[in-house]
């Protein structure tokens, strides 16, 4: 029927198509990776150390001993389930730059689960908080969400504006609601909610290495690399998951092919506001076993840093969460060992996802332009128009020449 | 300096050269070795099929594109054009396929931008100048129009303007007629003679061969990016022309297989919303391919949009055997028994980063068949109706595993066809399905959209090409400005659809 | 004086205003050569760190003493604000990362950057400078300063920057509109590929647009800091940077809306931060967390109100894939 070049042989399920992204993805983050280590090493030569023992004492420090990889872990811990809920939404084509917000109305509304369902047992609390935390990421995401299906508003900024609301409405929940009034007397108590039950905090996970309870490493850890699997499983191997990046990549084609964006969004969304809501389960469950006043900030952003490292992949990002954890863990080695400043490790981090997404980029061009080579040698392109408007490469856009070079049946035209 | 060819041209030396030029871009050789010539004051027809490679040579003229090899001489000189400025700067101008044009500029903005005279804007003097100019050349043009105001015949006025502006001697247009009705193209040519006397050189990219054969003086052959022959319109014909375009003779027929023609399948009444519809009725009926012939603009995309239910509708009813589609979701309607090409294969129909087998699927991954009832998709069934769909339907491909983006043109729009018509609709609606296709693969779309009347079924074709419509429907209507203006059979002349086309018939049916 | 809490409101407005205007400003410029930049917090937030350490610096340490040297101060603000938008520039219009993770990674950065500058401007503190800083001589608007009832105290002690900012409305203007440069620069964020095939190149001016926005969102940030409040504080940029943004949304990208917007803005963020004015509205009963919300709560339901009637440059998100260089 098509009367053009032999049929070449049937489809092979090639080993190569998942295998050589993954690679250029991999060179990218080590070539970024040498990238942000060759800037610093110039720094600490500008401060008259030697990169050699800067950097190994930074991996010592997180490495070296058990205690290192404990505190690593620790720190990796909220960040997987904050770069998880980004790299969700931006499987679907949005930022949640949100995940900031969504921790602390979580925390909020899983202390108030801890004080007021207090008196259930452990092994049903725990669980019980977590959903209550994962609920109130939901309801926050679901906010912005909401207002992008209905009226086009753009997540970044309703995300972003909602952050500062939610600071405002936990500083109320700690001043209200919440207020922990049952000091012993005498004594002068940070602005904080109650202590939350015995039964109701997540145990510590460290004592089993003979890592230090200090490193507050909990099994909160194994509830992210699981919820890392869950997403993968999500976002590759379900309807939801194809619905989505269909609609990131492709609207228009996913629209024509029957999905609805509206409602694929918005249940993204809300996936990945329960994600957030677990980013602060950590530090009230595991560490301080209360609100305090002066939480952790600051998870949800390191958490977009830390999709980008992890190419907004699941298994990546549990890599680049360990990653950000030993460099952040090397902090202290600074401190202490060093003339360099521990706002070095900061600049590292920065270099490193600026130049993360920058290798990136050029990886994904060179592989698609390698792909594109290989089509056109298997002849398989012989039938492209030339390039389109102003140069973009076969394959990606046609250039709409018509070509009806031919007569119809019966001479017709004049 | 060779001068070719003295006999009836007018021997005056080449304006410029174009020898021995090559370009290649990822996996395609777009121009191998190819020698062109230029003369002042001729207009030069450069012809070929989809992927010849006419407009990337001139892209390279144009300094668009770097040559790979070879040189270019203008005016006898050896040149390097490094960039669209560098080709203006030596009297070459070109007016893309596509206009780039500034929407929300005037005018006068978008012809003086870049050429401004000075650091600070004198529109009112500008706009003088511009009046001039388009006087000239008798063009009509407003100075102070809003492009996105203009109708795309004046839309082309002004890009030509924007390189007359410039003191181009060399004029490139590329597919100018494409998007112009037959009055607008005669307009066309008649400023093009005026150009024309006027010393200027056009190089008139297009592949409808009559036109080129009634504007040209001179015409060059592309094929797979080789020049294979040059002449004159008064040395050969139309069906010269197009067998060496194609290599081969094309004399090309297709069977229209005969089918009793059933009860009508698909009925529209007074279909209007958003401006471009405007009381749309027509009918499609079982075994019948309707076409809808029209220039571009007119309310097709709209049509096929509002069938598919990818628009809201503010009148009017649409019905499949009885069903009412209107108001309902895309998942809705194509359940019921519609299948969708779309005039946008990249915007509308693939998901180019996702796979071929991801591909396959859309629309259908909501199908027992190939997924769970709680979501989980089916992907060995999935990659069997993929490898199932890429063998029938002979898309070349070294694997279902890449990603669309890497499939060519023809490549992607029958992988569409083969999940599309997978379903067996009832109604197929192709909007322009064969735009951008070589000939291997127009023969191929044509011959599934002739199966699927074979078996019975409904196709609403929508095209902006007559030779599509003529050699396929069964009946042919014209839309103009949002409504039906004509109805003919396929006997029917082709002056007196291109009249339906421009609305001066009021439903006639012949 | 019974109008002398509106009138303090409106006073502090004025302050907020000319931080979201002149931010605001910086992002009109980027947004129309077609780069959109979400960065702009965080390139306030270098223009706070620098602009605070350039005023102290300029002044007492190299003694210009005043009115040079906290002018100087806040110029270095505007040049680190403007090299830091380099990077965006670079990441989005050389390697054509997608505009809005570019923003993101910018704002990331600036934080610690901010930190690590401070580290290095203040002595070690990484997280504050001390308070005192020299700023410009606060001055008042003749005429409209001695209104009656108490309203004259809006227009008293202003600092001259928050005049400035209000004219700079007329060059923006005669720039965008009256000059070549403006013509090509707002041809690069409607139509970039018309631009190029005249030859004027897209690269040069969307590095100018994107400059111009650190220029601008550092100088704001500056006044922030060295003009406004005396000191520099990590987070003192308060989400500004974002409001700026959303003002210029629903301004329609044109810097005489955003004139008003800006303004708008700045008003609500001036009622939390003056409790007598919450009195005088009945809303005392209300606790002041929720009154901070006011701000944050605003621009949400402008953005969400206005988002569908407004007409951004068409091709501002989208990546230039031109080739060809300058």
């Amino acid at each position: 029927m098509s009367g053009g070049v032999a049929v070449t042989d049937p489809p092979v399920t090639a080993r190569a198509s998942w295998f050589e992204p993954l690679v250029g993805q991999l060179l990218a983050l080590l070539a970024s990776l040498a990238i942000a280590v060759v800037f610093g090493s110039a720094l600490i030569v500008a401060y008259g150390e030697s990169p050699i023992e800067v950097y190994s004492s930074i991996l010592d420090a997180s490495l070296g001993k058990a205690d290192g990889i404990g505190y690593v872990l620790a720190i990796a811990t909220p960040l997987i389930f904050s770069a998880l809920a980004v790299a969700v939404c931006f499987k679907a084509g949005m930022f949640n730059i949100g995940v900031e917000g969504q921790y602390l109305v979580a925390m909020v509304t899983a202390a108030w689960a801890e004080i007021e369902l207090g008196f259930l047992p452990g092994p049903i609390l725990v669980p019980t908080v977590l959903i209550a935390a994962m609920l109130g990421g939901m309801v926050w995401a679901a906010i912005p969400a909401i207002l992008k299906v209905k009226t086009g508003a753009h997540e970044v900024v309703t995300t972003i504006m909602l952050n500062g609301i939610a600071v405002s409405l936990l500083a109320w929940a700690i001043n209200f609601p919440l207020k922990f009034t049952d000091a012993p007397p005498g004594q002068n108590v940070d602005l904080r909610t109650d202590p939350f039950p015995e039964q109701g905090l997540v145990g510590d996970l460290g004592k089993m290495f003979g890592i230090t309870p200090g490193a507050h490493l909990s099994w909160l850890l194994f509830l992210a690399i699981g919820a890392a699997g869950i997403v993968w499983f999500l976002i590759r191997r379900t309807r939801l998951g194809y619905d989505a990046r269909a609609v990131g990549t492709s609207p228009g084609s996913a629209k024509a092919g029957g999905v609805s964006i509206g409602a694929t969004q918005l249940k993204l969304f809300l996936i990945s506001g329960a994600l957030a809501g677990l980013v602060g389960m950590q530090q009230i469950l595991a560490d301080r076993g209360h609100l305090p006043q002066n939480y952790i900030v600051a998870l949800g952003f390191t958490g977009i840093a830390v999709a980008f490292l992890g190419q907004n992949n699941a298994i990546g990002i549990v890599f680049a969460a360990i990653l950000w954890g030993i460099l952040s863990r090397g902090e202290v080695a600074l401190q202490i060992q060093s003339e360099v400043p521990r706002e070095f490790i900061i600049i590292l981090q920065g270099i490193l996802i600026l130049s993360v997404v920058i290798t990136y980029q050029i990886a994904k061009r060179r592989l698609a332009a390698r792909q594109l080579q290989r089509a056109g040698e298997a002849g398989a392109l012989e039938d492209s128009a030339g390039p389109g408007d102003a140069g973009s490469p076969p394959g990606s856009e046609p250039e709409p020449e018509g070509s009806k070079a031919f007569q119809p049946a019966d001479e017709r035209e004049g | 300096m060779n001068e070719r060819d003295g006999a009836g041209g007018n021997g005056s030396p080449p304006l410029a050269e174009l020898d021995q030029i090559t370009k290649r871009f990822p996996g395609i050789l777009a121009n191998d070795e190819v020698s062109l010539e230029l003369r002042p004051g001729e207009v030069h027809a450069l012809i070929g099929e989809n992927g010849a490679g006419k407009s990337t040579l001139m892209r390279v003229l144009y300094g668009i594109y770097p040559a790979d090899g070879g040189t270019i001489r203008v005016r006898g000189d050896e040149v390097k054009i490094a960039s669209p400025r560098d080709a203006i700067a030596l009297g070459i101008g070109m007016v893309h396929q596509h206009f780039v044009l500034v929407d929300p500029f005037t005018v006068t903005e978008n012809i003086i931008l870049g050429e401004e005279g000075g650091p600070v804007l004198d529109i009112d003097e500008a706009g003088k100048k511009v009046a001039e100019l388009a006087d000239q050349y008798g063009f009509r043009v407003n100075p102070s129009a809003r492009v996105e105001d203009l109708s795309v015949g004046e839309e082309q006025r002004v890009e030509i303007l924007k390189a007359l502006y410039r003191g181009v001697e060399i004029l490139i247009l590329d597919e100018p007629t494409a998007v112009l009705t037959p009055a607008e193209t005669k307009d066309l040519f008649g400023n093009l003679r005026k150009l024309r006397e006027a010393g200027r050189t056009i190089v008139f990219i297009s592949h409808k061969l009559d036109e080129v054969l009634e504007i040209a003086d001179r015409i060059t052959v592309l094929r797979r990016g080789r020049v294979v022959g040059e002449t004159r319109p008064a040395e050969t014909s139309k069906a010269k022309l197009a067998e060496m375009m194609v290599g081969r003779p094309v004399l090309f027929r297709l069977e229209k297989p005969q089918v009793k023609i059933g009860e009508p399948v698909l009925r529209v009444q007074d279909l209007s919303g958003e401006g471009k519809l405007n009381g749309v009725s027509l009918q499609v009926r079982a075994g019948e391919i309707l076409g809808v012939a029209g220039v571009e603009g007119n309310g097709q995309r709209e049509l096929a949009e509002a069938l598919i239910g990818l628009r809201k509708l503010e009148g009017g009813t649409i019905e499949l055997e009885g069903e009412n589609l209107a108001g309902r979701t895309v998942e809705e309607i194509r359940n019921i028994g519609v299948g969708y090409i779309p005039e946008d294969r990249h915007g509308q129909g693939l998901v180019l980063d996702m796979t071929l087998w991801e591909n396959s699927v859309l629309g259908r991954q909501d199908d027992p068949e190939f997924s769970t009832r709680f979501g989980v998709l089916l992907i060995r069934k999935i990659k069997e109706l993929a490898a199932r769909l890429v063998k029938l339907f002979d898309v070349r491909t070294r694997s279902i595993d890449v990603n669309a983006s890497t499939l060519s043109g023809g490549n992607q729009q029958k992988l569409i066809l083969a999940r599309e018509l997978e379903t067996d609709p009832k109604l197929l609606i192709a909007a322009q399905p064969t735009r951008g296709l070589d000939v291997g693969a127009i023969e191929f779309v044509w011959t599934q959209i002739l199966e699927q009347k074979a078996a019975g079924r409904a196709v609403l074709l929508i095209s902006a090409e007559l030779d599509e419509i003529y050699a396929l429907s069964d009946r042919i209507v014209t839309l103009y400005e949002g409504t039906i203006t004509g109805e003919f059979s396929p006997d029917a002349a082709p002056e007196q659809v291109g009249l339906g086309m421009l609305g001066r018939v009021k439903k006639e049916v012949a | 004086m019974p109008f002398t809490d509106i009138a303090v409101a409106v006073q502090i407005s004025f302050t907020y205003f000319t931080i979201i205007y002149l931010t605001g400003l910086g992002g009109l410029f980027s947004e129309r050569s077609g780069i959109v930049n979400i960065g702009l917090e965080g390139l306030m937030i270098i223009g706070t760190v620098t602009g605070a350490f350039g005023a102290r610096f300029f002044t007492d340490t190299m003694e210009l003493g005043q009115p040079w040297g906290p002018v100087v101060g806040l110029l270095f603000g505007a040049l680190c604000g403007a090299l830091f938008a380099g990077v965006h520039a670079l990441a989005t219009v050389s390697f054509r990362v997608d505009h809005i993770v570019s923003g993101v990674v910018i704002n990331l950065v600036a934080v610690g950057l901010a930190r690590f500058l401070s580290s290095a401007f203040f002595d070690g503190q990484s997280t504050q400078s001390d308070p005192g800083g020299p700023h410009l001589a606060r001055l008042d608007i003749p005429g409209l300063a001695s209104l009656p009832s108490g309203l004259g105290r809006a227009f008293q002690g202003l600092s001259p920057v928050v005049l400035i900012a209000a004219l700079m409305v007329i060059p923006v203007w005669f720039a965008l509109n009256r000059l070549r440069w403006g013509l090509r620069l707002r041809s690069c964020g409607e139509n970039p590929e018309a631009t190029r095939s005249l030859g004027v190149s897209v690269t040069l001016y969307r590095y100018q647009g994107v400059m111009l926005s650190g220029a601008f969102a550092g100088m704001s940030g500056a006044f922030l800091a060295a003009e406004h409040i005396g000191n520099w504080r990590e987070g003192q940029t308060l989400g500004l940077g974002f409001i700026s943004l959303a003002a210029l949304i629903i301004s329609n990208w044109s810097p005489i809306r955003l004139m008003f917007f800006a303004w708008l803005f700045g008003f609500a963020f001036g009622i939390p931060l003056r409790p007598g004015l919450t009195d005088i509205w009945a809303i005392r009963d209300v606790p002041e967390q929720f009154i901070r919300m006011i701000p944050y709560v605003v621009t949400i339901v402008a953005i969400a109100g206005f988002v569908g009637r407004v007409r951004p440059p068409a091709a501002a998100g989208r990546a230039y894939e031109g080739g060809g260089g300058p």
